[in-house]
């Protein structure tokens, strides 16, 4: 049990177990935030009370989710200093200004607005409060924004220049907007909106499985259907186009994904694995299942590769990832949700173009409801792979090429963080059971239909501003002097 | 060029300043109100103690987690040297904030609502005593090398200094969470936290002096410097101007006065922070590391000032806003008008 004394494995760990469970949470309330603004936005169209519920009903999952995001959210921030010291000193001119641009401009516009749209909606006018609902959606999607671009700068850091081991900036636009950002944010907003699509779908094909309230969760439904057949397959094309810059600009990365020990020159074709144990010490699988010449069309849609992939084998030791299963398996798993999820949506539409899902048919769905319901978790397994293939993948270096993690840790004993690291294993593990526990309960006790609608009941604005209605005076002409 | 390497980190220091003001003074009466419920026997009241806060308190939080991050960007050294030597203080409080965070939902969600009481009170305590131990710890000073990493033990942040610090910071937050409380509530609940305010107004001020007493006495280049005209002026007149407001405050609770006990606790904070900025300036680390030594590049601090200086009245606005929105006494767990 070496790595117990070893501050750098701990540290490692730690952010690993905190970034893993703190990720479910805002996962779901950045994508939720985009529905909650739609069904808003029906509601205020339509007049309809149906949608108005429907925002009542599916924020109750946002608050309960919000919260904790925001809780477990705090020890990230705090982990730069107090494990990551060197890091945060060496990366603090570009990183740093990011992390401060996220809480100013995303998380304080979520939290400001968040209490108007939770409370709010007998305080403000409709229009203020929907204004309220559109600003938290946009502060969360901006700390998306944020957090991937410090992210992707980890990944490709551009603009910078390392003097005496602090990154001096030299072109702040070049860095923000450094090779992966723009992929990157999309893949990871596509993300969070089709977890929360799916989730939204599979609690929706829960109520229409038990026969509860059909007619109002297959409106819900049928939302999410037409946003995912915009979403799904534009994800899979995203994972696409980040995979082709991946290959170009780490390698090292690309080679651990894919298990390939041996170097693919330009020109030549190269198999694709399926299933494989990659054996670190030996430098080759020990067990392999391949589709010949595959990787070309995968990566560039063409049987010869045209730029050639590194083999594990061809990069010092010392400056590639280990974890060659680990990262192997977890991108094999995003990318089988990722289609999997698109073909669920593709056959879901099938039968809504059938008919199959007008209001009174929908419960006859028994198969269909069930693999939505199935599916609700896949969203956060996926993401959390994709997660897992970027960040271990991007060992051993905390900057790409740059800065060794190993060299990135502070100066704290290792017992401290042991200490920590249990701290938060148990204690967000805690969250999630009671998350699991309350938001099932919600499931449960099923939406309050018999809300107020706000705007129809009895309480009329103090002054009537709306134009009267001309009523003619009939009374004798000199009554009216 | 030479002006900018002082002008801009003089700015950082100062937007810091408000960020960490606005922080004690906002999260301050919301942890203040959550270390209030331990005292609480009664479901009701604490019912709606949390409602008091139920739409603020993230923002108040957040502008800690602002303060965290441009403090990353404009002091990186800093922040990872201070962070890393009060590794201990800081996770007690994260530990804190976890769980008085997650009490807001899941109390209201739960049925036997006891776990949850607990979590939101001593999450509170606990987030208050971390930061008052950090706060202590970073003015009696951190050892650090050369270069500023610290080299220090994973205890020494623990000294009669910072324990006198977080007693009394606690002791000031109950203060600020009491007054806030007789400024949203009435009744029999306003009664009882004009007695809690009364009470933590005298352990503040002991503490206060203690502080005060023993400060310039541990601090001895804060002595050399505040006690210089033309510092020694204002520095002399802080104690006065305390006394007063203290005054001010206790005048005000005795008249039981609705809104005027929180305006003057405020002022009081404002008060002693100025003063502890005075104490500190230009030190980032106190008597070892210099805001100029310990400063991001000047590109990124005027990026940093285009991005989020230019945003803090936006930010104050919205904030304020939000607070109109929610004017009023709270009562049975609702907001009232």
């Amino acid at each position: 049990m070496d790595f117990l004394s070893d501050t750098v494995v701990l540290s490692r760990m730690q952010f690993a177990v905190t970034a893993i469970f703190h990720i479910l949470w805002p996962v779901l309330t950045t994508g939720m935030g985009i529905y909650l603004v739609i069904v808003e936005g029906l509601w205020l169209k339509t007049k309809n009370p149906d949608y108005y519920l429907h925002a009542r009903f599916w924020s109750k999952f946002y608050v309960l989710n919000f919260g904790i995001g925001v809780a477990t959210g705090i020890p990230m921030e705090f982990q730069f200093g107090t494990n990551w010291a060197p890091f945060s000193e060496a990366v603090g001119n570009f990183f740093g200004s990011v992390i401060g641009f996220e809480a100013s401009w995303a998380f304080m516009l979520e939290a400001a607005f968040l209490g108007i749209m939770l409370f709010g909606w007998e305080r403000v006018n409709p229009a203020i409060h929907f204004m309220s609902t559109i600003l938290v959606a946009v502060g969360a999607n901006l700390s998306t924004v944020f957090i991937l671009i410090a992210n992707s700068w980890m990944q490709t850091p551009a603009g910078v220049e390392l003097v005496n081991g602090k990154f001096v900036v030299t072109d702040y636009f070049r860095a923000l907007f450094n090779p992966f950002w723009l992929n990157s944010v999309s893949h990871m907003f596509f993300a969070t909106l089709e977890t929360s699509l799916f989730v939204i779908g599979g609690i929706s094909a829960w109520y229409i499985l038990n026969r509860r309230h059909e007619a109002f969760f297959a409106k819900s439904f049928k939302i999410v259907l037409a946003a995912a057949i915009a979403v799904a397959p534009f994800q899979i094309y995203l994972g696409h186009t980040s995979g082709e810059q991946v290959q170009h600009y780490q390698p090292s990365k690309l080679a651990a994904m894919e298990a390939q020990w041996e170097t693919t020159p330009a020109g030549q074709p190269a198999d694709w694995s399926v299933i494989a144990i990659p054996n670190d010490k030996a430098e080759k699988n020990d067990f392999e299942v391949t589709i010949p010449n595959a990787l070309g069309y995968i990566l560039e849609f063409r049987k010869e590769l045209t730029r050639p992939v590194i083999g594990l084998k061809d990069i010092k030791s010392d400056e590639r990832p280990h974890a060659v299963g680990l990262i192997y398996y977890a991108f094999r798993t995003m990318i089988a949700i990722g289609f999997f999820l698109a073909a669920l949506m593709g056959l879901t539409v099938v039968q809504w173009l059938r008919g199959k899902l007008s209001t009174d048919a929908i419960a006859d769905q028994k198969w269909l409801m069930r693999i939505w319901l199935f599916s609700a978790p896949l969203g956060y397994v996926a993401v959390e792979s994709g997660w897992i293939v970027r960040c271990v993948g991007r060992q051993p270096w905390s900057v790409y090429g740059q800065i060794r993690t190993a060299d990135s840790v502070s100066n704290v004993p290792a017992s401290n963080v042991l200490t920590s690291l249990l701290g938060f294993t148990a204690v967000y593990a805690l969250l999630l059971i009671a998350t699991l526990y309350f938001g099932s309960r919600i499931v449960r006790k099923g939406p309050d239909l018999g809300l107020p609608i706000p705007g129809t009941e009895v309480t009329k604005p103090a002054i009537d501003t709306s134009p009267g209605e001309f009523v003619p005076d009939e009374r004798p002409v000199e009554a009216q002097q | 060029m030479e002006t900018l390497r002082y002008f801009l980190p003089q700015c950082w220091f100062i937007i810091l300043a408000l960020f960490l003001l606005l922080y004690v003074m906002l999260d301050g009466f919301d942890l203040g109100v959550g270390i209030l419920s331990l005292t609480s026997s009664d479901e009701e009241r604490r019912g709606i103690l949390m409602t008091s806060l139920s739409n603020i308190w993230d923002a108040n939080e957040t502008w800690l987690v602002l303060m965290g991050g441009s403090l990353f960007g404009a002091f990186p050294l800093a922040y990872g040297t201070i962070l890393s030597a009060l590794y201990i203080p800081i996770f007690i409080m994260v530990f804190g904030f976890i769980f008085r965070g997650v009490a807001f939902e899941f109390r209201e969600q739960a049925n036997r609502k006891f776990f949850w009481n607990i979590a939101f009170g001593t999450g509170s305590f606990a987030a208050a005593l971390g930061q008052g131990f950090a706060l202590g710890a970073v003015l009696s000073g951190i050892s650090v090398d050369q270069a500023g990493h610290f080299i220090g033990g994973t205890w020494d942040w623990l000294t009669w200094q910072s324990v006198l610090v977080a007693l009394t910071l606690i002791q000031g937050y109950v203060l600020i969470g009491s007054t806030y409380l007789i400024w949203k509530t009435s009744g029999e609940l306003q009664e009882i936290h004009y007695g809690t305010a009364k009470l933590a107004a005298w352990t503040t001020l002991i503490g206060a002096v203690f502080i005060t007493v023993s400060t310039p006495i541990f601090y001895e280049s804060a002595r050399a410097r505040l006690f210089e005209p033309p510092l020694v002026y204002i520095f002399a007149a802080i104690p006065f101007v305390g006394v007063f407001l203290i005054a001010q405050l206790l005048r005000s609770l005795n008249r039981k006065e609705d809104r005027a006990p929180f305006v003057w606790t405020i002022l009081l904070f404002v008060f002693t922070f100025l003063g502890l900025g005075l104490i500190v300036f230009p030190y980032i680390i106190p008597t070892q590391i210099t805001i100029y030594e310990a400063a991001a590049d000047p590109s990124s601090l005027v990026i940093m000032i285009i991005f989020i200086g230019f945003l803090i009245p936006v930010m104050l606005f919205y904030n304020l806003y939000q607070y109109i929105v929610f004017r009023g006494k709270v009562s049975g767990g609702q907001y009232g008008e």
